[in-house]
């Protein structure tokens, strides 16, 4: 036991007052004649007993509180054998407190509320001499506050130190608490780290801390390790570490798959973990896995959406000590049922020369969205474009002025425009009608090989470039790419360098460099123009497996439905990149706790960023007139390096600091950082009570 | 008006205090305490120094050569013997006058309104086993003999009541009113009940219990040296710490005298030394019927 005021305790000599009253007072009583002295003996005898045990207990409760007050007033500190008062002298120390998403991890009470008394005990075991500081580590932890000798800064800082959500890195760490004790005259040095030492947090491959002393010399500081785990092998832990989101059209219109991966980071295997998705905050689907000791698994629940939009999905799975990575949300962009016209410009008896047929059967796949419409060119000018997301119009004759202003106007108001070339289009008619609507200027038709010729196959054109970057093409990877690029051309319009209307983006070039598709944005809507026809007279791409993808994700394009932020994977701690549309001007992302994030338009690009985020879960993106934009929302999930929380032995964080420095302290130790001196107090004003109610009686 | 203790110990004497006891008595009562005189002859009674030489039987001396008194009824009507206990607790007094003081008192006025009846009225002196006596006589002239003796009454010694009680029950032949002086403080057990049992000798036994305020509420604080005014006793004490025993013992004692008194048909007055002594006797003559 250690006293941090240890000249109060020569007020304990106060506690032979009582004694040496009783045995010294003198003073004389007043005497005084009385009649009924009998009856005063009488009461004396009857009460002597009761009075000697009264005297008695006054004099141990006086002699008590003479005793405890100065004692308290002394502090007295009870320390475990780790942490009685270095050897080494006063020491410069900072306590280095770990906040990483392990901490979170709870049985009964947090791991970071037990790292927080801790720390605070570790605070209050500090002579008075001894300078210090706190450092809450972070991943990218700060500078240190300087050293000081106010203990109530100290305890301010640790109140206001909150767990995060990923892992933390502790080398870097102590190397800033080591670079505070660098100030300090003091010739010793702590470190007191206040841990639950995961392997994902601190990394015994890299040096551990040296502070510098006041001549520049290398000072090993002495290392205090408080274990918030002690007692503590592994901290069983499973996790969700990835969720994965897709159509499946197979099941149906707006079907998707989830596929979640759970990893089990304990030592026993684990049956029947019930793993829910949600939709909403509602429950739509429950599966269970089993998890081997230390391994992963995969679960796949599917639900078919009862509309299109930007919905907010969540796997979960049965909760644990640590809840915050059960969890992990998606934001799925489910697309809406859509409306398009086919305009078939050259209607065919015969199915395989029909363009719209090949079109319509691409459109019209089971699980696609698109309800396609087909009609001829004179019908189609008729209809009422508004009452369509897109129109595709198929080798279709040079419009009337008229249709090609509500064309253009159709556009322009956010509608989406297919154009496929065929025989009946006529470049100069064309341009002369569709000036406003076309991405560039229709030059001829080249004809590169007649598909009857015996080696069409051969000296037909060919994709040599595809804009895979591009929401349309994105999916065109690997054999799909190949598939796409083995299509041929036989025939093809050609068009002039320079801009038409808008600006045209070369999404496919053929091996002349002539594009094959191309993309641009007019007002609201957008334009996709394919440079050949989709019958088998001008390409043999409607026969490919690319068409039907193709088909469909152009007009999902066009009606702006194409999820292109399906890519967005945010991650706590890190910084997002959003990419609105050239209409949307986000301010800020909302998380699901209510903080928020700012968006900065980042420089160069059209994207906007923002970060760190804070923590996990759907945020919601909201412009400056504080208007929610759902097509932005995006989910931040955990880093799964952050859920394994397999812990460092003792013997190995011995080794790394140098057994010559460590000393631990633990759980053990909770009991004994009870303020004794508190108690004291408090037990010394009880026994002032009970000596008034004594003396009363 | 009624004349308390301390107005009453600014009057020097027995004889004073007692006049000014009786008038306030006489003034309260609204029944005449004269009783119709008898001169029937009562009985004959050998001569004794101080019987009036009037009474003498001439007859008696010639047939039996003694000398006999004739005694007559009226002189038997009342024979009242004040019993006054003069031991050295009575002289405790707090309120203006001791326990001793007042019971000179209440005995002389008792005395006075007796006489003044032409009843007989006598004193008894007790303290430590000592009896001095001076037998009740009617004579007017009697009261200044009884006021003398009072007067000259000084506390000491033990209180004895039982050796008192022993030579009362002996020296009064007839039936008497005996009024009994004292606080009772005689430690031994049987005091009393011998006192009372003159009431079964068909002696008309009055109690007049005499109490110091201090003794009822004890008011002491600091730490004390009591000391007996009887004995050699003394102890050292907390006051505080057995105040409440204390209370307890002196009220289980007051009772017991009371409940005992009654018990043996004898009337019983509590007289606190603070409170006005005419109040006493009237409360006590009323009780009686106004008679003595």
């Amino acid at each position: 036991m250690t006293f941090a005021n240890p000249l109060f305790l020569f007020g304990t000599l106060a506690a032979f007052i009582p004694l040496l009253v009783h045995l010294f007072d003198r003073r004389r009583p007043r005497q005084v004649p009385f009649g009924a002295i009998s009856f005063v003996l009488k009461s004396q005898r009857r009460t002597a007993s009761r009075l000697k045990l009264k005297r008695l207990l006054l004099y141990l409760l006086r002699t008590f509180i003479l005793l405890a007050v100065p004692i308290a007033l002394a502090r007295p500190q009870f320390a475990s054998a780790a942490t009685v008062a270095p050897s080494r002298g006063l020491a410069a120390t900072a306590v280095v407190v770990d906040t990483s998403l392990a901490l979170r991890w709870k049985d009964g009470s947090a791991l970071f509320d037990t790292a927080r008394d801790e720390a605070k005990a570790a605070v209050r075991e500090l002579a008075p001499e001894e300078p210090a500081t706190v450092v809450a580590c972070t991943r990218s932890p700060a500078a240190a506050a300087p050293l000081g000798f106010e203990r109530a800064r100290l305890f301010a800082a640790l109140d206001e130190v909150r767990p995060g959500f990923e892992a933390v890195d502790l080398n870097r760490c102590l190397e800033v608490a080591a670079r505070a004790l660098d100030d300090s005259p003091l010739p010793n040095r702590r470190l007191v780290l206040v841990s639950a030492f995961t392997q994902a947090s601190l990394h015994l491959e890299v040096a551990p801390p040296v502070s510098t002393g006041p001549k520049g010399e290398k000072l090993k500081p002495e290392i205090v390790l408080r274990d918030v785990a002690k007692g503590r092998e592994e901290l069983p832990n499973r996790a969700l570490i990835d969720a994965r989101a897709e159509p499946a059209p197979q099941l149906g219109a707006r079907a998707w798959q989830f596929t979640f991966t759970v990893r089990n980071d304990s030592g026993e295997a684990q049956k029947d973990v019930e793993l829910r998705l949600e939709v909403n905050g509602e429950v739509v689907s429950k599966g269970f896995v089993d998890l081997s000791p230390g391994g992963t698994s995969q679960k796949t629940l599917s639900h078919r959406f009862a509309q299109g939009g930007t919905v907010a999905v969540t796997g979960a799975l049965e909760a644990d000590a640590l809840i915050e990575d059960d969890a992990r949300a998606l934001v799925v962009t489910v697309p809406k049922e859509l409306q398009v016209l086919l305009v078939n410009g050259a209607p065919s008896p015969q199915k395989y020369k029909d363009e719209a047929y090949f079109t319509e059967a691409a459109l019209s796949a089971p699980g696609s969205p698109v309800h396609a419409v087909t009609r001829d060119a004179d019908a189609a000018w008729r209809e009422d474009f508004s009452k369509y997301d897109a129109l595709f119009l198929l080798n279709v004759e040079a419009p009337p002025a008229d249709v090609a202003r509500a064309l253009a106007a159709f556009v322009e108001a956010g509608g989406g425009l297919f154009i496929s070339v065929g025989d009946h289009v006529e470049p100069e008619a064309w341009n002369a009608a569709m000036a406003q609507v076309l991405p560039r200027t229709l030059r001829v038709v080249k004809t590169a090989v007649e598909p009857s010729a015996p080696d069409a196959s051969s000296r037909a054109a060919r994709l040599v470039q595809v804009a895979s970057a591009h929401p349309v093409l994105q999916p065109f990877t690997g054999p799909a790419r190949e598939g796409l690029l083995s299509v041929r051309f036989w025939r093809y319009a050609l068009f002039e360098s320079e801009s038409g209307g808008a600006t045209a983006e070369v999404l496919g070039a053929l091996d002349d460099g002539a594009p094959a598709f191309l993309a641009a944005r007019q007002g609201k809507g957008r334009v996709f123009v394919f440079a050949s026809s989709v019958d088998r007279d001008w390409c043999d791409l409607p026969i490919r497996t690319a068409f039907l993808p193709l088909m469909q994700r152009v007009a999902a394009w066009l009606t702006g439905t194409l999820d292109e932020r399906e890519s967005v994977r945010a991650r706590v701690g890190e910084t997002v990149a959003l990419t609105p549309e050239p209409s949307q001007s986000p301010a800020f992302a909302r998380a699901p706790s209510g903080v928020e994030v700012a968006l900065t338009p980042a420089p160069d690009t059209a994207s906007v960023t923002g970060g760190p985020l804070p923590e996990p879960g759907r945020y919601e993106v909201v412009d400056a007139k504080g208007q929610a934009l759902p097509s932005l929302a995006f989910a931040a999930t955990l880093d799964p390096a952050a859920s394994d929380l397999s812990r460092h032995p003792v013997d190995a964080l011995s080794n790394w600091f140098g057994e010559d420095v460590v000393k631990t302290a633990g759980s053990g130790g909770e009991r004994a950082r009870t303020p004794v001196w508190t108690w004291l107090l408090g037990l010394a004003v009880l026994a002032f009570f009970f000596e008034g109610v004594l003396l009363r009686r | 008006m009624l004349l308390d203790a301390h107005t009453l110990s600014r009057l020097s004497g027995v004889k004073v205090r007692a006049r000014a006891v009786v008038e306030g008595v006489l003034s309260g009562l609204h029944k005449s305490p004269h009783q119709g005189q008898s001169v029937e002859f009562a009985e004959h009674k050998e001569y004794a120094p101080g019987d009036e030489l009037k009474h003498l039987d001439w007859k008696a001396y010639g047939k039996f050569d003694r000398y006999y008194v004739k005694r007559f009824e009226h002189e038997t009507n009342l024979r009242a013997l004040m019993v006054v206990d003069a031991s050295g607790s009575m002289a405790y007094g707090t309120a203006g006058l001791s326990k001793l003081d007042v019971a000179k008192v209440l005995a002389a006025t008792l005395s006075h309104l007796l006489l003044r009846q032409q009843d007989g009225a006598g004193v008894a002196l007790i303290a430590g086993g000592q009896f001095h006596e001076i037998p009740p006589r009617a004579a007017a002239t009697h009261l200044s003999v009884l006021l003398d003796t009072l007067d000259q009454a000084q506390p000491g010694g033990t209180t004895d009541l039982a050796t008192a009680a022993d030579t009362l029950a002996e020296k009064l032949p007839r039936r008497s009113l005996v009024c009994v002086f004292s606080d009772f403080f005689d430690d031994r057990a049987d005091a009393l009940k011998r006192l009372l049992a003159l009431r079964a000798r068909k002696h008309d036994v009055a109690v007049f219990h005499l109490v110091d305020p201090a003794e009822l509420q004890f008011p002491f604080d600091d730490p004390t040296l009591f000391l007996s005014m009887e004995d050699e006793r003394r102890i050292e004490v907390n006051p505080r710490e057995i105040k409440q025993s204390y209370l307890e013992e002196f009220g289980r004692f007051l009772d017991e005298v009371k409940d005992a008194c009654t018990a043996a048909d004898c009337d019983y007055e509590r007289v606190s030394t603070g409170e006005p002594l005419d109040g006493v006797l009237l409360r006590f003559l009323a009780r009686r019927g106004g008679r003595l």
